[in-house]
Protein backbone atom coordinates (compact mmCIF):
# COMPACT_ATOMS: atom_id res chain seq x y z
CA UNK A 1 0.00 0.00 0.00
CA UNK A 2 1.30 3.81 -0.36
CA UNK A 3 0.56 6.36 -2.48
CA UNK A 4 2.13 4.90 -6.08
CA UNK A 5 -0.09 1.94 -5.85
CA UNK A 6 -3.03 4.48 -5.39
CA UNK A 7 -1.92 5.94 -8.65
CA UNK A 8 -1.49 3.14 -10.34
CA UNK A 9 -4.79 1.84 -9.92
CA UNK A 10 -6.19 5.07 -10.50
CA UNK A 11 -4.71 5.80 -13.51
CA UNK A 12 -5.70 2.58 -15.10
CA UNK A 13 -9.12 3.23 -14.20
CA UNK A 14 -9.63 6.70 -15.80
CA UNK A 15 -12.75 8.53 -14.14
CA UNK A 16 -12.32 6.77 -10.91
CA UNK A 17 -14.02 8.24 -8.15
CA UNK A 18 -11.40 9.19 -4.69
CA UNK A 19 -12.84 9.09 -1.19
CA UNK A 20 -11.57 11.78 0.46
CA UNK A 21 -12.38 12.33 4.03
CA UNK A 22 -11.92 15.61 6.11
CA UNK A 23 -11.37 15.36 9.89
CA UNK A 24 -9.44 17.72 12.72
CA UNK A 25 -11.02 19.70 15.31
CA UNK A 26 -13.71 22.23 15.67
CA UNK A 27 -12.79 25.79 13.76
CA UNK A 28 -9.76 24.00 11.90
CA UNK A 29 -11.48 25.22 8.51
CA UNK A 30 -12.40 22.09 7.12
CA UNK A 31 -15.61 23.08 5.95
CA UNK A 32 -14.19 26.57 4.53
CA UNK A 33 -11.48 24.44 2.12
CA UNK A 34 -14.23 22.20 1.07
CA UNK A 35 -16.15 25.00 -0.29
CA UNK A 36 -12.43 26.16 -1.59
CA UNK A 37 -12.02 22.53 -3.43
CA UNK A 38 -15.29 22.65 -5.06
CA UNK A 39 -15.13 26.70 -5.95
CA UNK A 40 -18.21 28.13 -3.84
CA UNK A 41 -18.49 31.30 -2.00
CA UNK A 42 -16.98 30.81 1.67
CA UNK A 43 -18.49 33.56 3.44
CA UNK A 44 -21.63 31.95 4.78
CA UNK A 45 -19.93 28.91 6.77
CA UNK A 46 -21.80 28.07 10.07
CA UNK A 47 -20.71 25.39 11.65
CA UNK A 48 -21.18 22.07 10.88
CA UNK A 49 -23.76 20.07 12.60
CA UNK A 50 -23.09 16.59 11.07
CA UNK A 51 -21.33 16.54 7.91
CA UNK A 52 -21.65 17.83 4.44
CA UNK A 53 -20.43 16.37 1.14
CA UNK A 54 -19.05 17.55 -1.86
CA UNK A 55 -18.19 15.87 -5.56
CA UNK A 56 -15.67 17.96 -7.33
CA UNK A 57 -14.40 16.75 -10.90
CA UNK A 58 -11.16 17.25 -11.34
CA UNK A 59 -8.53 16.15 -14.21
CA UNK A 60 -10.78 13.16 -14.76
CA UNK A 61 -11.17 12.35 -11.24
CA UNK A 62 -14.35 12.56 -9.34
CA UNK A 63 -13.28 13.20 -5.68
CA UNK A 64 -16.24 12.99 -3.62
CA UNK A 65 -14.87 15.14 -0.39
CA UNK A 66 -16.72 14.32 3.22
CA UNK A 67 -16.10 17.00 5.89
CA UNK A 68 -17.75 15.79 8.86
CA UNK A 69 -17.79 17.77 12.16
CA UNK A 70 -14.99 18.49 14.49
CA UNK A 71 -17.44 19.28 17.59
CA UNK A 72 -16.05 16.89 20.40
CA UNK A 73 -19.92 15.57 20.63
CA UNK A 74 -19.37 14.48 16.77
CA UNK A 75 -16.17 13.25 16.91
CA UNK A 76 -17.33 9.96 17.73
CA UNK A 77 -19.30 9.67 14.83
CA UNK A 78 -16.15 10.12 12.63
CA UNK A 79 -15.39 6.55 12.57
CA UNK A 80 -18.77 5.86 10.78
CA UNK A 81 -16.90 7.50 7.80
CA UNK A 82 -13.88 5.57 7.85
CA UNK A 83 -14.42 2.73 5.09
CA UNK A 84 -13.17 2.90 2.02
CA UNK A 85 -11.07 6.27 2.29
CA UNK A 86 -8.72 6.54 0.01
CA UNK A 87 -7.14 9.78 1.26
CA UNK A 88 -7.39 11.11 4.57
CA UNK A 89 -6.82 14.65 4.53
CA UNK A 90 -6.24 16.50 8.06
CA UNK A 91 -6.88 20.21 8.83
CA UNK A 92 -5.11 22.07 12.10
CA UNK A 93 -5.70 25.77 12.94
CA UNK A 94 -2.11 26.50 12.87
CA UNK A 95 -2.78 29.65 15.04
CA UNK A 96 -4.65 27.73 17.70
CA UNK A 97 -1.68 27.01 19.83
CA UNK A 98 -3.65 26.41 23.11
CA UNK A 99 -5.10 22.80 21.18
CA UNK A 100 -2.06 21.81 19.21
CA UNK A 101 -2.43 19.03 21.69
CA UNK A 102 -5.77 17.85 21.57
CA UNK A 103 -5.40 17.61 17.65
CA UNK A 104 -2.24 15.76 18.02
CA UNK A 105 -3.90 13.10 20.14
CA UNK A 106 -6.88 13.48 17.62
CA UNK A 107 -4.51 12.65 14.98
CA UNK A 108 -2.58 9.66 16.54
CA UNK A 109 -5.66 8.22 17.23
CA UNK A 110 -6.73 8.39 13.64
CA UNK A 111 -3.41 6.87 12.24
CA UNK A 112 -3.84 3.88 14.58
CA UNK A 113 -6.99 3.02 13.11
CA UNK A 114 -7.56 -0.38 11.48
CA UNK A 115 -10.10 0.35 8.80
CA UNK A 116 -7.43 3.77 8.15
CA UNK A 117 -4.54 1.94 8.14
CA UNK A 118 -2.09 2.58 4.79
CA UNK A 119 -4.56 5.43 4.23
CA UNK A 120 -2.36 8.19 3.00
CA UNK A 121 -2.63 11.26 4.69
CA UNK A 122 -2.55 14.86 4.12
CA UNK A 123 -2.34 17.56 7.03
CA UNK A 124 -2.89 20.98 6.23
CA UNK A 125 -1.40 23.49 8.26
CA UNK A 126 -4.41 25.76 7.57
CA UNK A 127 -4.99 29.72 8.71
CA UNK A 128 -1.12 30.37 7.26
CA UNK A 129 -2.65 33.97 6.69
CA UNK A 130 -2.63 34.77 10.40
CA UNK A 131 0.28 36.32 11.88
CA UNK A 132 0.22 33.72 14.96
CA UNK A 133 -0.22 30.92 12.72
CA UNK A 134 2.56 28.06 13.90
CA UNK A 135 4.55 27.51 10.40
CA UNK A 136 4.01 24.01 9.01
CA UNK A 137 7.70 23.05 10.17
CA UNK A 138 6.72 23.66 13.62
CA UNK A 139 3.68 21.69 13.56
CA UNK A 140 5.31 18.90 11.93
CA UNK A 141 7.48 18.71 14.63
CA UNK A 142 5.03 18.99 17.49
CA UNK A 143 3.34 16.21 16.38
CA UNK A 144 6.21 13.28 15.62
CA UNK A 145 4.98 13.47 11.94
CA UNK A 146 8.27 12.03 11.03
CA UNK A 147 7.31 8.77 13.16
CA UNK A 148 4.75 7.79 10.51
CA UNK A 149 6.40 5.08 8.97
CA UNK A 150 3.37 2.73 7.48
CA UNK A 151 1.57 5.59 5.49
CA UNK A 152 2.58 7.85 3.09
CA UNK A 153 2.27 11.60 4.44
CA UNK A 154 2.62 15.09 3.82
CA UNK A 155 2.12 18.20 5.74
CA UNK A 156 1.52 21.20 3.75
CA UNK A 157 0.84 25.10 4.84
CA UNK A 158 -2.27 26.53 3.42
CA UNK A 159 -5.18 29.17 4.42
CA UNK A 160 -8.59 27.92 3.31
CA UNK A 161 -9.40 31.51 3.42
CA UNK A 162 -7.47 32.87 0.62
CA UNK A 163 -7.30 29.75 -0.90
CA UNK A 164 -3.42 30.10 -0.73
CA UNK A 165 -2.22 25.99 -1.35
CA UNK A 166 -5.87 24.87 -1.69
CA UNK A 167 -7.40 24.67 -4.90
CA UNK A 168 -7.37 22.09 -7.32
CA UNK A 169 -8.97 23.80 -10.37
CA UNK A 170 -5.53 25.51 -11.66
CA UNK A 171 -3.08 22.17 -10.88
CA UNK A 172 -0.86 21.88 -13.23
CA UNK A 173 1.25 18.79 -12.93
CA UNK A 174 3.66 19.99 -15.58
CA UNK A 175 5.09 22.60 -13.17
CA UNK A 176 4.79 20.45 -10.06
CA UNK A 177 7.04 18.72 -11.42
CA UNK A 178 9.36 20.92 -13.43
CA UNK A 179 12.71 20.67 -11.84
CA UNK A 180 13.13 24.70 -12.71
CA UNK A 181 11.72 25.54 -9.13
CA UNK A 182 13.37 22.18 -8.07
CA UNK A 183 15.72 24.26 -5.97
CA UNK A 184 13.58 26.63 -4.03
CA UNK A 185 11.84 23.52 -2.78
CA UNK A 186 13.97 21.33 -1.93
CA UNK A 187 15.66 24.13 0.41
CA UNK A 188 12.53 24.17 2.36
CA UNK A 189 12.99 20.54 3.06
CA UNK A 190 13.21 19.37 6.31
CA UNK A 191 15.44 16.51 5.53
CA UNK A 192 15.21 14.96 8.66
CA UNK A 193 11.66 14.56 8.43
CA UNK A 194 11.92 11.18 8.36
CA UNK A 195 14.77 8.47 6.92
CA UNK A 196 12.24 8.26 3.60
CA UNK A 197 11.67 11.48 2.71
CA UNK A 198 11.83 11.51 -0.70
CA UNK A 199 14.48 14.12 -2.28
CA UNK A 200 12.07 14.57 -4.98
CA UNK A 201 8.37 14.82 -3.68
CA UNK A 202 7.17 15.06 -7.05
CA UNK A 203 8.05 13.06 -10.07
CA UNK A 204 5.47 13.23 -12.32
CA UNK A 205 3.38 10.40 -11.16
CA UNK A 206 3.42 11.39 -7.33
CA UNK A 207 2.38 15.24 -8.32
CA UNK A 208 -0.64 13.58 -9.98
CA UNK A 209 -1.91 12.75 -6.76
CA UNK A 210 -1.20 15.19 -4.41
CA UNK A 211 -2.01 17.37 -7.19
CA UNK A 212 -5.19 16.26 -7.29
CA UNK A 213 -5.50 17.83 -3.59
CA UNK A 214 -3.10 19.75 -2.69
CA UNK A 215 -2.05 21.49 -6.49
CA UNK A 216 -1.38 24.72 -6.12
CA UNK A 217 -0.19 23.22 -2.64
CA UNK A 218 3.06 21.89 -4.01
CA UNK A 219 3.29 24.56 -6.25
CA UNK A 220 3.52 26.83 -3.26
CA UNK A 221 6.76 24.81 -2.63
CA UNK A 222 7.81 25.10 -6.43
CA UNK A 223 6.79 28.55 -7.17
CA UNK A 224 8.47 30.84 -5.58
CA UNK A 225 6.53 33.47 -6.11
CA UNK A 226 3.33 31.66 -4.02
CA UNK A 227 4.97 30.39 -1.36
CA UNK A 228 4.51 30.79 2.98
CA UNK A 229 7.69 30.55 5.00
CA UNK A 230 8.56 27.62 6.85
CA UNK A 231 6.54 25.13 4.66
CA UNK A 232 7.56 21.24 4.80
CA UNK A 233 6.90 19.02 2.36
CA UNK A 234 8.00 15.43 2.68
CA UNK A 235 6.33 12.74 0.83
CA UNK A 236 7.38 9.58 2.99
CA UNK A 237 7.25 6.59 1.71
CA UNK A 238 6.88 4.50 4.60
CA UNK A 239 7.42 0.75 2.62
CA UNK A 240 9.78 1.11 -0.08
CA UNK B 1 -24.58 26.77 -35.91
CA UNK B 2 -27.30 24.56 -34.32
CA UNK B 3 -27.27 26.14 -31.20
CA UNK B 4 -26.66 29.59 -32.46
CA UNK B 5 -30.06 29.49 -34.11
CA UNK B 6 -31.85 27.91 -31.48
CA UNK B 7 -30.40 31.35 -29.76
CA UNK B 8 -31.69 33.22 -32.10
CA UNK B 9 -35.16 32.40 -31.88
CA UNK B 10 -35.30 32.26 -28.20
CA UNK B 11 -34.52 35.83 -28.23
CA UNK B 12 -36.78 36.76 -31.29
CA UNK B 13 -39.57 34.88 -28.81
CA UNK B 14 -38.82 37.11 -25.93
CA UNK B 15 -39.07 40.63 -28.03
CA UNK B 16 -41.90 38.91 -29.37
CA UNK B 17 -43.42 38.09 -26.29
CA UNK B 18 -42.55 41.07 -24.84
CA UNK B 19 -44.34 43.09 -27.76
CA UNK B 20 -47.46 41.17 -27.21
CA UNK B 21 -47.50 42.22 -23.71
CA UNK B 22 -46.76 45.89 -24.50
CA UNK B 23 -49.36 45.74 -26.82
CA UNK B 24 -52.00 43.66 -24.57
CA UNK B 25 -51.69 46.29 -21.80
CA UNK B 26 -52.21 49.19 -24.22
CA UNK B 27 -55.46 47.77 -24.97
CA UNK B 28 -56.65 46.45 -22.01
CA UNK B 29 -55.83 50.36 -20.52
CA UNK B 30 -57.47 51.52 -23.27
CA UNK B 31 -61.05 49.41 -22.26
CA UNK B 32 -60.61 50.24 -19.46
CA UNK B 33 -59.20 53.36 -18.55
CA UNK B 34 -56.98 52.02 -15.81
CA UNK B 35 -53.13 51.39 -16.10
CA UNK B 36 -52.00 48.47 -14.63
CA UNK B 37 -50.86 49.71 -11.06
CA UNK B 38 -54.44 50.80 -10.37
CA UNK B 39 -55.82 47.62 -11.74
CA UNK B 40 -53.17 45.37 -9.47
CA UNK B 41 -54.42 47.71 -6.88
CA UNK B 42 -58.62 47.40 -7.86
CA UNK B 43 -58.49 43.77 -7.92
CA UNK B 44 -55.67 42.13 -5.94
CA UNK B 45 -56.52 42.21 -2.11
CA UNK B 46 -54.24 44.17 0.11
CA UNK B 47 -50.85 41.97 1.25
CA UNK B 48 -48.31 40.22 -0.75
CA UNK B 49 -50.05 38.98 -3.80
CA UNK B 50 -50.95 42.47 -4.35
CA UNK B 51 -47.38 43.90 -3.21
CA UNK B 52 -45.85 42.10 -4.96
CA UNK B 53 -47.35 42.15 -8.17
CA UNK B 54 -46.93 46.12 -7.98
CA UNK B 55 -43.28 45.22 -7.29
CA UNK B 56 -43.10 43.25 -10.87
CA UNK B 57 -45.16 46.04 -12.44
CA UNK B 58 -43.06 48.94 -11.44
CA UNK B 59 -39.43 46.57 -12.17
CA UNK B 60 -40.52 45.63 -15.68
CA UNK B 61 -41.93 49.63 -16.09
CA UNK B 62 -40.33 50.84 -19.26
CA UNK B 63 -40.40 54.25 -17.29
CA UNK B 64 -36.88 55.05 -15.69
CA UNK B 65 -38.78 56.88 -13.22
CA UNK B 66 -40.94 53.53 -12.27
CA UNK B 67 -37.97 51.33 -12.40
CA UNK B 68 -36.27 52.97 -9.66
CA UNK B 69 -38.86 54.12 -7.32
CA UNK B 70 -38.41 50.54 -5.87
CA UNK B 71 -35.15 51.53 -5.00
CA UNK B 72 -35.98 55.31 -3.23
CA UNK B 73 -35.30 56.48 0.11
CA UNK B 74 -38.00 55.54 2.70
CA UNK B 75 -38.30 59.72 2.89
CA UNK B 76 -39.09 60.11 -0.90
CA UNK B 77 -41.88 57.97 -0.74
CA UNK B 78 -44.56 60.23 -1.23
CA UNK B 79 -42.67 62.41 -3.60
CA UNK B 80 -42.33 58.80 -5.65
CA UNK B 81 -46.02 58.52 -5.40
CA UNK B 82 -46.90 62.25 -6.59
CA UNK B 83 -44.32 61.46 -9.50
CA UNK B 84 -45.67 58.52 -10.39
CA UNK B 85 -49.38 59.59 -10.08
CA UNK B 86 -48.53 62.12 -12.45
CA UNK B 87 -46.63 60.15 -14.84
CA UNK B 88 -49.54 57.84 -15.65
CA UNK B 89 -51.95 60.60 -15.90
CA UNK B 90 -54.26 59.98 -12.95
CA UNK B 91 -55.96 62.27 -10.79
CA UNK B 92 -55.65 61.72 -7.13
CA UNK B 93 -58.58 63.47 -6.62
CA UNK B 94 -61.05 60.89 -8.62
CA UNK B 95 -58.68 58.06 -7.30
CA UNK B 96 -58.00 59.17 -3.47
CA UNK B 97 -57.61 55.08 -2.76
CA UNK B 98 -54.93 54.84 -5.20
CA UNK B 99 -52.42 57.12 -4.00
CA UNK B 100 -53.17 55.08 0.04
CA UNK B 101 -52.49 52.07 -1.58
CA UNK B 102 -49.52 52.48 -3.79
CA UNK B 103 -47.82 54.10 -1.05
CA UNK B 104 -48.32 51.46 1.05
CA UNK B 105 -46.76 49.06 -1.34
CA UNK B 106 -43.91 50.91 -1.96
CA UNK B 107 -43.03 51.12 2.14
CA UNK B 108 -43.05 47.44 2.16
CA UNK B 109 -41.50 47.19 -1.15
CA UNK B 110 -38.69 49.71 0.05
CA UNK B 111 -38.50 48.64 3.53
CA UNK B 112 -37.43 45.15 2.38
CA UNK B 113 -35.04 46.24 0.35
CA UNK B 114 -33.59 48.25 3.10
CA UNK B 115 -33.83 45.40 6.08
CA UNK B 116 -31.80 43.31 3.38
CA UNK B 117 -28.81 45.56 3.69
CA UNK B 118 -29.26 46.19 7.45
CA UNK B 119 -29.22 42.64 8.18
CA UNK B 120 -26.58 41.96 5.55
CA UNK B 121 -24.78 44.47 7.46
CA UNK B 122 -25.31 42.82 10.72
CA UNK B 123 -23.99 39.25 9.50
CA UNK B 124 -20.81 40.85 7.90
CA UNK B 125 -19.69 42.04 11.62
CA UNK B 126 -17.30 39.36 12.82
CA UNK B 127 -18.30 38.78 16.62
CA UNK B 128 -15.25 40.72 18.60
CA UNK B 129 -14.42 39.34 21.73
CA UNK B 130 -12.57 42.89 22.36
CA UNK B 131 -16.10 44.60 21.79
CA UNK B 132 -17.66 45.08 25.61
CA UNK B 133 -21.39 45.00 23.61
CA UNK B 134 -20.39 41.84 21.98
CA UNK B 135 -19.32 40.28 24.94
CA UNK B 136 -22.32 41.46 27.01
CA UNK B 137 -24.63 40.47 24.76
CA UNK B 138 -23.08 36.79 24.63
CA UNK B 139 -23.39 36.96 28.67
CA UNK B 140 -27.29 37.98 28.58
CA UNK B 141 -27.94 34.99 26.02
CA UNK B 142 -26.63 32.66 28.85
CA UNK B 143 -28.79 34.68 31.60
CA UNK B 144 -31.61 33.95 29.67
CA UNK B 145 -31.40 30.75 28.46
CA UNK B 146 -29.84 29.40 32.28
CA UNK B 147 -31.19 32.13 34.99
CA UNK B 148 -30.22 29.82 37.66
CA UNK B 149 -26.92 28.85 36.77
CA UNK B 150 -24.73 31.54 36.46
CA UNK B 151 -21.33 30.81 34.30
CA UNK B 152 -17.94 30.35 36.31
CA UNK B 153 -15.59 32.13 34.11
CA UNK B 154 -16.06 33.79 30.81
CA UNK B 155 -14.10 30.76 29.02
CA UNK B 156 -15.66 27.59 30.55
CA UNK B 157 -16.83 24.15 29.47
CA UNK B 158 -19.97 25.41 30.43
CA UNK B 159 -20.67 27.30 27.03
CA UNK B 160 -21.41 23.43 25.59
CA UNK B 161 -24.24 23.35 28.05
CA UNK B 162 -26.11 26.18 25.70
CA UNK B 163 -24.92 24.30 22.22
CA UNK B 164 -21.63 26.01 21.74
CA UNK B 165 -18.97 23.35 20.47
CA UNK B 166 -15.90 24.84 22.61
CA UNK B 167 -14.82 26.74 25.50
CA UNK B 168 -15.18 29.96 24.11
CA UNK B 169 -18.59 30.61 21.54
CA UNK B 170 -17.09 33.59 19.92
CA UNK B 171 -15.20 30.90 17.54
CA UNK B 172 -18.81 29.49 16.32
CA UNK B 173 -20.41 32.65 15.31
CA UNK B 174 -18.03 32.39 11.81
CA UNK B 175 -19.81 33.91 8.28
CA UNK B 176 -23.14 34.60 10.28
CA UNK B 177 -21.24 37.43 12.23
CA UNK B 178 -23.33 39.40 14.87
CA UNK B 179 -26.44 38.70 12.95
CA UNK B 180 -26.21 35.04 14.48
CA UNK B 181 -25.59 36.28 18.90
CA UNK B 182 -28.76 39.00 17.55
CA UNK B 183 -31.32 36.35 17.04
CA UNK B 184 -30.14 33.72 19.84
CA UNK B 185 -29.95 36.88 22.00
CA UNK B 186 -33.62 38.03 20.73
CA UNK B 187 -35.00 34.53 21.06
CA UNK B 188 -34.25 33.65 24.94
CA UNK B 189 -34.86 37.33 25.40
CA UNK B 190 -38.57 37.67 23.71
CA UNK B 191 -39.41 34.01 23.76
CA UNK B 192 -37.73 32.65 26.72
CA UNK B 193 -39.64 30.03 27.61
CA UNK B 194 -39.88 28.32 24.13
CA UNK B 195 -36.26 28.85 24.02
CA UNK B 196 -35.45 26.97 27.55
CA UNK B 197 -37.86 24.76 26.39
CA UNK B 198 -36.15 23.92 23.08
CA UNK B 199 -33.02 24.07 24.37
CA UNK B 200 -33.89 21.33 26.85
CA UNK B 201 -35.26 18.89 24.32
CA UNK B 202 -32.26 19.47 22.12
CA UNK B 203 -30.10 18.01 25.30
CA UNK B 204 -31.92 14.55 25.41
CA UNK B 205 -35.09 14.56 22.85
CA UNK B 206 -34.49 10.55 22.52
CA UNK B 207 -33.56 9.83 26.38
CA UNK B 208 -37.73 8.90 26.93
CA UNK B 209 -37.71 6.41 24.15
CA UNK B 210 -34.85 4.53 26.00
CA UNK B 211 -34.24 2.82 29.36
CA UNK B 212 -31.49 2.92 31.32
CA UNK B 213 -29.43 0.04 30.20
CA UNK B 214 -30.25 0.43 26.35
CA UNK B 215 -29.75 4.63 26.72
CA UNK B 216 -26.04 3.43 28.42
CA UNK B 217 -25.23 0.57 25.68
CA UNK B 218 -26.27 3.05 22.74
CA UNK B 219 -23.19 5.37 24.49
CA UNK B 220 -24.82 8.02 22.70
CA UNK B 221 -25.81 10.21 25.34
CA UNK B 222 -23.93 13.18 24.80
CA UNK B 223 -24.51 13.45 20.77
CA UNK B 224 -28.12 12.32 20.47
CA UNK B 225 -29.54 15.39 20.76
CA UNK B 226 -28.60 18.34 18.42
CA UNK B 227 -26.27 21.59 19.89
CA UNK B 228 -28.81 24.29 20.74
CA UNK B 229 -27.05 27.35 19.75
CA UNK B 230 -25.17 25.91 16.25
CA UNK B 231 -28.22 25.00 15.48
CA UNK B 232 -29.25 28.55 16.31
CA UNK B 233 -26.43 29.91 14.05
CA UNK B 234 -27.52 27.02 11.23
CA UNK B 235 -31.05 28.53 11.17
CA UNK B 236 -30.02 32.05 11.19
CA UNK B 237 -28.19 31.18 7.76
CA UNK B 238 -31.16 29.39 6.65
CA UNK B 239 -33.37 32.21 7.84
CA UNK B 240 -30.57 35.00 5.82
CA UNK B 241 -30.88 32.88 2.65
CA UNK B 242 -34.93 32.99 2.77
CA UNK B 243 -34.53 36.73 3.21
CA UNK B 244 -31.66 37.41 0.58
CA UNK B 245 -33.73 35.27 -2.14
CA UNK B 246 -36.62 37.11 -1.98
CA UNK B 247 -38.36 34.05 -0.62
CA UNK B 248 -39.55 35.97 3.01
CA UNK B 249 -41.59 38.84 0.75
CA UNK B 250 -44.69 36.74 0.95
CA UNK B 251 -44.12 36.22 4.60
CA UNK B 252 -43.21 40.47 5.59
CA UNK B 253 -45.58 41.80 3.19
CA UNK B 254 -48.32 40.09 4.44
CA UNK B 255 -47.43 40.78 8.31
CA UNK B 256 -45.77 44.21 7.80
CA UNK B 257 -48.10 46.67 7.17
CA UNK B 258 -45.65 49.48 7.12
CA UNK B 259 -41.84 48.35 6.17
CA UNK B 260 -40.42 45.18 7.92
CA UNK B 261 -37.68 45.75 10.62
CA UNK B 262 -34.92 43.95 11.87
CA UNK B 263 -38.26 42.83 14.80
CA UNK B 264 -39.91 41.33 12.10
CA UNK B 265 -37.07 39.55 10.58
CA UNK B 266 -35.77 37.89 14.31
CA UNK B 267 -39.56 36.80 15.01
CA UNK B 268 -39.45 35.20 11.99
CA UNK B 269 -36.10 33.38 13.31
CA UNK B 270 -37.45 32.69 16.44
CA UNK B 271 -40.70 31.40 15.21
CA UNK B 272 -38.51 28.96 12.47
CA UNK B 273 -36.71 27.69 15.03
CA UNK B 274 -39.45 26.45 16.79
CA UNK B 275 -40.63 24.95 14.06
CA UNK B 276 -36.98 23.40 12.97
CA UNK B 277 -37.49 21.77 16.42
CA UNK B 278 -40.76 19.88 16.03
CA UNK B 279 -39.59 19.11 12.79
CA UNK B 280 -36.61 17.62 13.80
CA UNK B 281 -38.77 15.54 16.66
CA UNK B 282 -41.09 14.37 14.13
CA UNK B 283 -38.17 13.29 11.59
CA UNK B 284 -36.95 11.05 14.54
CA UNK B 285 -33.51 11.46 13.18
CA UNK B 286 -30.93 8.20 13.66
CA UNK B 287 -28.69 10.91 15.37
CA UNK B 288 -27.05 14.29 14.81
CA UNK B 289 -25.42 13.19 11.31
CA UNK B 290 -28.74 13.62 9.86
CA UNK B 291 -28.69 17.48 10.36
CA UNK B 292 -27.90 18.77 6.97
CA UNK B 293 -30.49 16.24 5.65
CA UNK B 294 -33.48 17.50 7.66
CA UNK B 295 -32.46 20.96 7.09
CA UNK B 296 -32.54 20.99 3.34
CA UNK B 297 -35.75 19.07 4.11
CA UNK B 298 -36.74 22.10 6.15
CA UNK B 299 -35.65 24.72 3.70
CA UNK B 300 -37.70 23.23 1.12
CA UNK B 301 -41.23 22.83 2.99
CA UNK B 302 -40.74 26.40 4.35
CA UNK B 303 -39.99 27.31 0.45
CA UNK B 304 -43.56 25.61 -0.53
CA UNK B 305 -45.46 27.03 2.16
CA UNK B 306 -43.68 30.66 0.88
CA UNK B 307 -45.35 29.87 -2.53
CA UNK B 308 -48.88 30.28 -1.49
CA UNK B 309 -49.24 34.84 -1.53
CA UNK B 310 -51.67 34.01 1.07
CA UNK B 311 -48.89 32.41 4.00
CA UNK B 312 -47.94 34.19 7.06
CA UNK B 313 -45.31 32.17 8.64
CA UNK B 314 -45.91 33.61 12.17
CA UNK B 315 -49.66 34.21 12.82
CA UNK B 316 -49.23 35.48 16.24
CA UNK B 317 -47.90 38.20 15.48
CA UNK B 318 -50.23 39.08 12.20
CA UNK B 319 -51.07 42.61 10.73
CA UNK B 320 -54.62 44.13 12.47
CA UNK B 321 -57.24 44.22 10.03
CA UNK B 322 -57.88 47.69 9.76
CA UNK B 323 -54.09 48.57 8.45
CA UNK B 324 -54.06 45.64 6.14
CA UNK B 325 -57.28 46.97 4.19
CA UNK B 326 -55.60 50.44 3.54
Amino acid sequence: MGLLSILRKLKSTPDQEVRILLLGLDNAGKTTLLKQLASEDISHITPTQGFNIKSVQSQGFKLNVWDIGGQRKIRPYWRNYFENTDILIYVIDSADRKRFEETGQELAELLDEEKLSGVPVLIFANKQDLLTAAPASEIAEGLNLHTIRDRVWQIQSCSALSGEGVQIKDASPARLCSPEGKDDGEAKFSKGTAGSVASSPCSSSEGLVWGLVSSSACRGIFHPSRRFDGEVSSLALGER
Amino acid sequence: MKHFLRMFVQVCLYFYCKCLWRCLKFVVRKLTGRCELQRICYNTKPGAARTMKIEASLKGSKSKRLQTSVSVHPDAIEKTIDDIMELKRINPDINPQLGVSLQACLLQIVGYRNLVAEVEKLRREPYDSENPQHEEMLLKLWKCLKPNSPLKARISKQWCEIGFQGDDPKTDFRGMGLLGLYNLVYFAEWDTGIAQQVLSDSLQPKYSQFNKAEWEKKKFDKAIGYSFAIVGINITDLAYNLLVSGALKTHFYNVAPEAPTLTHFQQTFCYLMHEFHKFWIEEDPLDIMEFNRVREKFHKRILKQLQNPEMALCPHFAASESLINM
